[in-house]
C-alpha cells in the first residue's frame, strides 16, 4: 500500500522539505536565541558588526519565517494538495525547482544579511536581484500547485487548498509591489515609492505577509492536518467557508495600523484598527471550528501528543488574533506602539501559532512519510512541553517589559518634563531581556528534540525498510 | 459626524472610483457568500464536503486495487 502511494504521488519532495523545515526551525531559533542574548548582554556581539544585532536580527526573521515557514508550508501544501485532490503533483521538475530555488534563496540571505546588504523593509530586507529570483520561485510553486488543482479527480476543491492558494496569489501581488525599486548597483537599489507612501506600501505588504504567509497559509495546514491527526471531520465545513471569505476579504484593509499616529493620514489608521476589530470574528471563528474538531474526542489530548501541538496552537491563534486587534486600537496602540508588547504580540503569533501547527503536521505527515511511529514518543511530548513553556515565558517577559516601556515613556512630573530619560528605561528593561533570552533557549530546546526524534524516525525507518525489502515493496 | 462622512464627488479620481466600486463590489459579495452558506437549503451540500480528507484512504485503496 505504501509503496504504491509512494508510486501515485510525489512524497519525495514532500520529504525533502519536511526534513529542511525542521533543520530550519533549530537554525532560525538559534540565531534568535543568540540575539536576545545580545540585548540582555550586548558585549556578546563581540564588536563584530556581522553578528551584531542590527545584522542578525533581519537573518532571523528571514530564517524563521521564510525558510522555516517557507519550508513547512511547501511541504505541507504539496502533501496535502496530491491527497485531496487524489492526484500527483502538477510536475515533478517544476516541484524540484521550487526545493532547489528556495533553498538557494535561503543561502544567498545568510551570505547578504550579515554583511549588512538590505533594503531596510521589514520582511523584505533582500536586496533586488534575490527578490527577482523569489518571485520566479514563487511564481513557479503556484504554477506547480494550481496546475495540480486543475488536474485533480475530485469534484471539489478542499478549503484548505483555498487557503493554500489565497496565499500564493496575495504574497506574489504582495512581494512584487512592495519590491519594485530602481537598481544603482548589483547589491543596492532604492525603493520606486518615497515617504509617507513606501510607509504605507510597507506595512500593507508587512501586515499581509503575517495575514496572508503566517495566517492564510497555515490555517491551509490546519484544515487538513487537524481532521486528519483527529480522524474526524472538520465541525463545520460553511464556518471554514465564512472564515475563507471574511479572512481574504478583510485582511487586506489592516496594514494601516501599524502606522497609528504618523504623517499616514488619520482615517486610514482609523479603518485599520476598525477592521482589525471586526476580524476578531471571523478568526475567533476558524479557531473555535478547528479546536470544536475534537468535540466528543478530548480524550485524544491526553495520548495524542501531535494532536496537543495542534490544538494549543489554536488556542495561541485565538489569544494572538485577540490582542492584535486591541493593539491596533488608537488608545492602546499609544501605549504599545514601539515597545517590546509587540515583539511579545508577534512571538505569541510565530511561537504559539504558527512554528506549533507546523510542528503537529511535520509529525503527521513524517509517520505518513516514513510509514511508521515516531521513533520517541516521550520526545515528541517533551517537544511539546519546551515549546508551550518557553513561548509562555517569552510572552509575558514581553508583556511586563513592553508595557512597563510604553508607561516609562509617557510618564511626567507636575512641570511637563519627562519622569525618565530612555536610558532608564533601557535599564529597566534588563531583566525582561534575559528572561526573553531564557524562553526562547528553552523553545529553540524544544525544536533541537524534534530534530534529534525527526533524524532517529527517518533512520529507523530507513533501517526497517532495508531489513525487509519485501515488506516494503508488498 | 457628517463633517467626518463628507465627500466631495468632484474630486474622485479615476482610481479612487475604481477602489470604491471593487470595495463596494467586494463587500456585496460578502453578504451573498454569508447568505448562501448559512441558508438550511445549502447546509447538506456544503457539509458533505468535510469529509475529504477522511476518504483519502478509501481513494487510495480504490486505486491500488
Amino acid at each position: 500500500m505504501q509503496a504504491s502511494l509512494e508510486q501515485k504521488y510525489n512524497f519525495d519532495i514532500v520529504k525533502w522539505f519536511t526534513v529542511a523545515s525542521v533543520i530550519y526551525l533549530v537554525v532560525g531559533t538559534l540565531i534568535g536565541v543568540y540575539i536576545a542574548a545580545e540585548l540582555a548582554w550586548p558585549a556578546l556581539n563581540l564588536d563584530i558588526a556581522e553578528i551584531s544585532f542590527g545584522r542578525l536580527r533581519p537573518l532571523h526573521t528571514n530564517a524563521v519565517i521564510f525558510a522555516f515557514g517557507g519550508c513547512a508550508l511547501m511541504a505541507t501544501s504539496y502533501y496535502s494538495v496530491q491527497r485531496t485532490c487524489g492526484v500527483r503533483v502538477w510536475s515533478d521538475k517544476l516541484a524540484w525547482f521550487t526545493f532547489i530555488g528556495w533553498n538557494l534563496i535561503i543561502v544567498s540571505a545568510v551570505i547578504t544579511l550579515p554583511l549588512g546588504l538590505t533594503q531596510g523593509k521589514e520582511y523584505a530586507e533582500l536586496e533586488w536581484p534575490i527578490d527577482i529570483a523569489i518571485a520566479v520561485v514563487w511564481l513557479a510553486y503556484g504554477l506547480n500547485f494550481v496546475m495540480t488543482l486543475a488536474t485533480r479527480k475530485t469534484s471539489h476543491i478542499y478549503v484548505s487548498n483555498w487557503f493554500f492558494l489565497s496565499m500564493i496569489i496575495m504574497i506574489t501581488y504582495l512581494h512584487v509591489v512592495n519590491s519594485l525599486a530602481i537598481p544603482v548597483s548589483l547589491f543596492k537599489s532604492y525603493s520606486v515609492y518615497s515617504g509617507v507612501q513606501d510607509a504605507m506600501i510597507q506595512w500593507w505588504y508587512g501586515h499581509n505577509a503575517v495575514g496572508f504567509y503566517l495566517t492564510a497559509g497555515f490555517l491551509g495546514i490546519m484544515y487538513y492536518f487537524v481532521p486528519k491527526q483527529a480522524n474526524r471531520p472538520v465541525f463545520s465545513y460553511r464556518l471554514s467557508v465564512i472564515h475563507f471569505w471574511a479572512l481574504t476579504f478583510g485582511y487586506v484593509w489592516l496594514g494601516a495600523h501599524h502606522l497609528q499616529y504618523t504623517a499616514l493620514p488619520d482615517w486610514t489608521g482609523s479603518l485599520g484598527a476598525a477592521v482589525s476589530l471586526a476580524m476578531i470574528i471571523p478568526s475567533w471563528g476558524g479557531a473555535v471550528n478547528g479546536m470544536m474538531t475534537l468535540s466528543g474526542a478530548w480524550d485524544k489530548l491526553r495520548t495524542d501528543y501531535v494532536m496537543r501541538f495542534l490544538i494549543v496552537s489554536l488556542a495561541f491563534y485565538a489569544m494572538s488574533t485577540f490582542e492584535g486587534p486591541v493593539m491596533s486600537a488608537k488608545t492602546v496602540n499609544a501605549l504599545s506602539h514601539y515597545t517590546d508588547w509587540t515583539v511579545g504580540h508577534v512571538h505569541s503569533g510565530a511561537l504559539g501559532w504558527v512554528a506549533m501547527v507546523a510542528a503537529g503536521a511535520l509529525y503527521h505527515m513524517i509517520m505518513k512519510l516514513w510509514n511508521t511511529e515516531m521513533y520517541s514518543a516521550k520526545l515528541v511530548n517533551l517537544h511539546f512541553w519546551l515549546a508551550t513553556v518557553g513561548a509562555v515565558i517569552y510572552i509575558i517577559a514581553m508583556w511586563v517589559s513592553g508595557i512597563m516601556q510604553g508607561l516609562m515613556w509617557r510618564d511626567y512630573d507636575e512641570f511637563g518634563t519627562l519622569t525618565y530619560t530612555f536610558a532608564e528605561s533601557v535599564a529597566a528593561m534588563h531583566p525582561y531581556y534575559a528572561m526573553r533570552a531564557v524562553g526562547g533557549l528553552i523553545y529553540w530546546t524544544g525544536g533541537a528534540v524534534m530534530l534529534y526524534n525527526t533524524i532517529m524516525t527517518i533512520r529507523q525507518a530507513t533501517a526497517a525498510r532495508s531489513a525487509s525489502p519485501a515488506a516494503a515493496t508488498a | 459626524m457628517l463633517e467626518y462622512f463628507h465627500t466631495d464627488w468632484a474630486a474622485m479620481t479615476l482610481n479612487d472610483w475604481a477602489g470604491m466600486i471593487i470595495t463596494v463590489g467586494v463587500f456585496v459579495l460578502m453578504i451573498w457568500a454569508y447568505v448562501h452558506v448559512f441558508n438550511p437549503k445549502n447546509k447538506e451540500k456544503l457539509e458533505s464536503m468535510r469529509h475529504i480528507p477522511l476518504e483519502e484512504d478509501d481513494n487510495d485503496s480504490e486505486d491500488t486495487k
